[in-house]
């Protein structure tokens, strides 16, 4: 039990890892989602952060998620989602963090001669061909003679 | 490049100076950084210029404990110049890839550590390594779920397998190594103390302790679990046994009727005796 002036144990090299999330639902600003394994408390948490990755941290807050287990598989049998214990850590030190996009849309200029060009530009010419005739002012064929 | 007296450091990323282009490729480091030589005070002043651009997109690469100097000279070459370090102050960014990544659809990444590699190092070293590759694959999850959530690839995958691989390799090593002390100052084979035991069923296996707050006779749920096997349970270990034997030979005759097949179809064909 994890009291103070209870011996604490120390691990050497800890065999965890948090996954930081983007929170579902709206969080205070201070506040940092992650999953963790169901075998980590909050002062474990707390810990962790704080001498790995050197934050500040204020409080914590635990919750485990239950994984579905009403999914069915095409043999009927029922498909069980992993459970997983989801942390809200709130920073010390009035430290603010929003979760970033990851994933901005990036101008991609395909590299010479590789598969991805060639793609891009059959699908250019393909483009092209559905394209109606501009001199007819791009109407269909069913006007006119 | 220019060589630089450095002390080795590690992480997950190699780098740079060498490979060097206008983009910054993060590539999985085995190998530490070299050991440079500052060869003239021309070169010193190179360096450092080369140095203040490189350190942005090193801060990355430092190990957690980058109190450590990272350039710190430890040579007797005359010209070297220490070199201090930033202190890690990145906290929850280093969850995230550098900005530069984001959105990449491949990101670089060298190869896995070996057992062989890991073997030569020092134990702070490796305990400093568990933590760059721990923080790394803190990193590559939250890449994963995010990118699960956006519906999107997560660029190149095969960074959480390299890195889970070069830990279970650390931690073999590591163990590898607490045994030999252990044999040596005790003689102990095993870590966790434990037993041979007989289980109910008639199995006879290791048995691994638990640490218990109380005496076994007074756990009432430990004694639930019986570690003898009851007389009634003997015709069933008869019959398991009668089963396996009987399957042992089903396998043997089956491997020698197809031998003798062979040995018909294809007569000249020489057989190793195994």
């Amino acid at each position: 039990m994890i009291r103070l002036g209870n011996p604490q144990l120390r691990i050497f090299r800890p065999n965890w890892f948090l996954t930081l999330v983007r929170p579902g639902k709206e969080q205070p600003p201070d506040t940092v989602q992650f999953r963790i394994p169901m075998e980590m408390t909050k002062c474990d948490v707390k810990n962790y952060l704080e001498k790995i990755y050197n934050v500040p941290v204020g409080a914590v807050r635990t919750r485990i998620q239950f994984g579905s287990n009403k999914k069915r598989n095409h043999l009927n049998q029922k498909v069980k989602q992993p459970d997983y214990k989801v942390a809200y850590v709130q920073l010390a030190q009035g430290q603010t963090f929003t979760f970033p996009d990851i994933f901005p849309e990036k101008e991609r200029m395909p590299t010479e001669g590789s598969m991805e060009e060639m793609q891009e530009k059959f699908m250019e010419d393909e483009k092209q061909r559905q394209k109606l005739d501009p001199r007819r002012g791009g109407v269909t064929e069913w006007f006119g003679l | 490049m220019f060589p630089i007296l450095g002390k080795k450091k590690y992480s997950p990323t190699i780098k740079m100076a060498a490979s060097s282009s206008a983009g910054r490729v993060l590539t999985l480091c085995k190998q530490f950084q070299n050991v440079f030589r500052i060869s003239s005070s021309i070169n010193t002043q190179h360096c450092s210029t080369t140095l203040i651009k490189y350190q942005p997109r090193l801060y990355r690469e430092k190990s957690p404990l980058a109190a450590l100097s990272w350039y710190s000279p430890a040579s007797s070459v005359g010209q070297c110049r220490a070199l201090h370090t930033t202190i890690n102050r990145r906290g929850l960014e280093e969850f995230f890839d550098l900005p530069e990544n984001w959105g990449e659809t491949n990101v670089k990444s060298g190869a896995p550590w070996t057992a062989k590699q890991l073997r030569t190092k020092s134990n702070e070293d490796l305990h400093k390594l568990w933590y760059v590759l721990l923080k790394e694959k803190n990193l590559l999850l939250t890449l994963e779920q995010e990118a699960r959530r956006q519906r999107v690839q997560m660029p190149s995958p095969e960074r959480s397998r390299k890195v889970e691989r070069s830990m279970i390799r650390l931690e073999t090593v590591v163990k590898e190594r607490e045994t030999a002390l252990r044999l040596l100052q005790t003689g102990q084979e095993k870590a966790r103390p434990g037993a041979w035991r007989r289980n109910v069923f008639g199995y006879v296996y290791w048995y691994r302790f638990k640490e218990y707050a109380i005496p076994w006779h007074m756990n009432r749920r430990y004694k639930r679990k019986r570690f003898f096997t009851p007389k009634f349970v003997q015709p069933h270990i008869r019959l398991r046994i009668e089963k396996h034997l009987r399957e042992k030979a089903r396998k043997a005759t089956l491997e020698k009727k197809t031998q003798s097949k062979l040995k018909e179809k294809f007569p000249r064909v020489k057989v190793s005796a195994s």
